[in-house]
């Protein structure tokens, strides 16, 4: 097997944070909100958390999000995008997803129509995702970081 | 495992085919008892026949019952045309051969392991467990030094096992130096009339030599075509009869190493002028061929004061990361460039891929080689430098020309100009070293996301690892960029083999077999070698980490265990997505689940001692260091981590 393609396209990954500028050709719901990045959420959560860890795995989210949101291509906590402001604008945001004639592979984030993922079974994610925490203690606070830093300081060596 | 075995005949069959190869090699001064002798079948298609039953002295041999004839015990040859192969290669300065056995170079491997004073030393046989795998250890042990390693392939069979593998060295342009057996009274299938021509297109010379003379000077003519720009793997074909053949008072040719053609006198004033000449210049340094060429490359920019740009974090042979002038400088705007191996005012770029197309006669074309094949970039190394302006292109290895450049800038360099060069520098150093901080505390603002979330982050996996290396000398053998490529802003990339880059034409299952091979290179020179390896990739080719286990190499493997072939799961997904039919399937065919793998018990098996699978992050530390007491001793460790997808 190979990879198929280089991995620049890795770098041409459109996530959670992405704009939607393809919306229009898929008749595609209404663009969710283009606020700024925001460190907390308290919009209102009615999905099941447990059956969307389910579905956060089995629909592979984890892939571009990391296990908790926080690593990969497109991570999304603590700074959480627009688009995850409320249940409504993370599923308007899954229905109007990517190209629908790819004719090269991608690794942008695909669509989810109400066939792949119910509106309930976004709220479902939705309600899972909203569980992650941040688990990044500032730079000071872990030594191998520090540690690393001391050794750029220190003379350059042949 | 002997090569015969993996053929479809059954035991008659097989022990038929042996007595007609040993009445049909003439030129072997081998007892045959007269029941074994049969005639030969000529040509082609010989072993349609159905095999007769074995007779009564096949089966005594077989049972090991058979003894040399009387009259003591006198060898078959003296003096064996395969000692003189092996010479050849000791004098050429190959450390290793590296092959899965296989009868059609058996006299080569007698000689290797029993010629000489030691005997298998310089080189020494590497037992690998697939011809890929063989091959692949060449190609990371010649990115790792710069200079070929040697591979034998047993027949057409071996050779097809390695086509893959030679693939990749050839998009990478790296050197290696293969030799094929051939036996023609053997087994049918396994030899072929021009049995280099199966992958004649992705090589760059080839040999079938006919006298025993004739394969001592084809083995050094394929170990100076390897290593002559554009580099690539080279192959000789030696049928098992030259083995064997008595060299009597035949000598092993001289060898003459090539000399290798760089600027004209003319050229190098020019750029040595515009170097001087220049209120700051600029070396954009790509991939060079050998540590040599990187000595050259310090030599140059610290002479003319020029602020220098890097491939290292893409691949080896560039120049130091952390050389004081190495960085964009303390003033960006460059008003002459020099490229090596890159673009630039004048760039210095040696041979492509594309001037071999002469070989691929059936005009397979393969894509960014060929013109117009591909609407993907081209194929070669170099990497981005960045900063390099568009402008001349001088077709012509930077490394050869080196030496012509530092002799003109030493003609034309004056007091004045030096007092101007060690200001500069002195400035460059500075703001480079500031830079090179704020890059990195930027890397590390970035890389603590997720730094206690398990399964573990891949920065986290690079940046424990690096303050336990950053004081020795160490080779990151495996490619990272399905690891985030974390290394290039979090380690510095100080020599010519601290990082060896990717996989050459993008093919799985190269990062174990390449970081032996790097291995074989660091046993010899006191390194280690880190091989941050990806799943899916090692279970191409698992059987290497007995090989690295067996030859007692320094490798310290750390796998990125995502339990995926994770892009291609991306990708899967994403078509899911578009065609709006369900993604919760996406992971058939993608990921490796149900069950795990468990690479602990993996390497256990091969013999190899490690730890994991690891998936509390504040137990990596510790499992990383005693990982590198045990390969500081030579003793290969794997240590199994459970890792974000990236």
């Amino acid at each position: 097997m190979t990879t198929k393609s280089s991995m620049l396209m890795f770098v041409a990954v459109v996530g959670l944070a992405a704009p939607i500028a393809i919306r229009a050709q898929q008749g595609a719901t209404p663009a969710a909100p283009t606020a700024k990045p925001v460190t907390a959420l308290t919009s209102p959560v009615t999905g099941n958390a447990v059956t969307g860890k389910k579905l956060y795995y089995d629909h592979a989210c984890y892939s571009c999000h990391g296990f908790n949101g926080e690593t990969g291509a497109r991570p999304f906590v603590p700074n959480w995008p627009a688009n995850l402001a409320t249940e409504g604008s993370f599923t308007a945001f899954l229905r109007g997803r990517a190209n629908l004639s790819p004719v090269q592979p991608s690794t942008a984030m695909p669509n989810y129509p109400v066939q792949s993922v119910s509106d309930a079974q976004a709220r479902d994610i939705y309600a899972y995702i909203r569980s992650f925490k941040s688990a990044q203690p500032t730079v000071d606070k872990i030594p191998v970081m520090n540690q690393i830093l001391a050794a750029a300081k220190k003379p350059y060596k042949q | 495992m002997s090569k015969s075995k993996k053929f479809a005949v059954n035991r008659r069959g097989f022990l038929k085919g042996a007595a007609t190869a040993a009445a049909g090699a003439a030129a072997i001064a081998t007892h045959v008892p007269e029941s074994d002798a049969q005639t030969p079948p000529a040509g082609p298609g010989r072993s349609n026949t159905p095999a007769p039953p074995p007779n009564a002295a096949q089966l005594e041999r077989d049972a090991g019952a058979v003894r040399p004839p009387a009259g003591g015990n006198a060898r078959a040859a003296v003096r064996p045309g395969s000692d003189l192969m092996v010479q050849v290669l000791r004098d050429l300065g190959i450390e290793y051969v590296a092959a899965n056995p296989g009868s059609s170079f058996e006299g080569i491997q007698e000689s290797i392991i029993n010629y000489g004073n030691p005997p298998n030393v310089m080189p020494e046989f590497i037992t690998a467990l697939h011809e890929e795998s063989s091959v692949t250890m060449a190609h990371g042990y010649g990115k790792a030094t710069g200079k070929p390693m040697c591979a034998l392939l047993h027949g057409t069979i071996g050779i097809q096992h390695a086509a893959m593998s030679i693939y990749q060295a050839y998009y990478d342009k790296t050197p290696a130096l293969l030799i094929a057996g051939r036996d023609l009274g053997f087994i049918a299938a396994h030899s072929a009339n021009d049995m280099a021509g199966m992958v004649r297109s992705y090589t760059k010379w080839d040999a079938t030599p006919k006298t025993l003379e004739e394969s001592l000077v084809a083995i050094q003519r394929a170990y100076t075509e390897a290593i002559t720009p554009p580099c690539a793997p080279t192959m000789v074909v030696i049928d098992i009869d030259l083995q064997k053949e008595e060299a009597g008072t035949l000598k092993v040719p001289a060898y003459q190493p090539p000399k290798i053609s760089g600027i004209d006198p003319g050229q190098a004033r020019e750029i040595a002028k515009g170097l001087l000449d220049a209120q700051n210049p600029r070396i954009a340094v790509g991939r060079l061929r050998t540590p040599d060429g990187v000595r050259l490359a310090v030599q140059l920019a610290e002479l003319v004061g020029a602020s220098t740009s890097t491939a290292a974090t893409q691949g080896p042979m560039s120049f130091p990361q952390r050389h004081p002038l190495c960085g964009p400088g303390a003033n960006t705007s460059y008003d002459f460039t020099l490229g090596l191996e890159q673009p630039g005012t004048v760039g210095l770029v040696g041979p492509s891929l594309a001037t071999l197309l002469s070989r691929d006669s059936t005009n397979i074309g393969f894509g960014g080689i060929a013109p117009g094949v591909s609407r993907a970039g081209g194929a070669g190394r170099g990497g981005r430098g960045g900063g390099a302006p568009a402008g001349r292109t001088v077709d012509i290895d930077a490394e050869a020309s080196l030496p012509a450049i530092i002799d003109e800038v030493r003609r034309q360099m004056s007091p004045d100009k030096q007092r101007v060069i060690q200001d500069r520098s002195a400035k460059h150093a500075t703001a480079n070293q500031t830079a090179r901080i704020e890059a990195l505390t930027r890397a590390l603002e970035q890389r603590r996301a997720g730094w206690d979330a398990s399964p573990i982050s891949t920065a986290r996996v690079y940046a424990e690892l690096w303050p336990l290396i950053v004081d020795e000398d160490w080779i990151l053998s495996s490619p990272s960029n399905f690891s985030g490529a974390h290394n290039a802003q979090l380690w510095d990339h100080n020599k010519p083999y601290s990082y060896l880059g990717g996989q050459g034409a993008g093919g799985m299952g190269y990062g174990a077999p390449a970081s032996v091979g790097a291995a074989l290179a660091a046993k010899s020179r006191k390194q280690i070698v880190i091989n941050v390896q990806t799943d899916g990739d090692l279970n191409y080719a698992p059987g290497v980490l007995w090989t690295a286990q067996h030859h007692q190499l320094p490798m310290l493997t750390v796998m990125h265990n995502n339990r995926a072939w994770h892009q291609e799961l991306m990708f899967v997904e994403y078509m899911c997505g578009v065609r709006g039919r369900g993604t919760e399937r996406g992971h058939i065919g993608t990921t490796l689940r149900d069950p795990f793998i468990d690479y602990r018990m993996m390497a256990a098996c091969y013999g190899m001692a490690g730890e994991g699978p690891i998936t509390d992050p504040v137990k990596l530390g510790p499992a990383l260091k005693r990982g590198l007491v045990s390969v500081k001793k030579g003793q290969p460790y794997m240590i199994d981590v459970i890792t974000q997808p990236r």
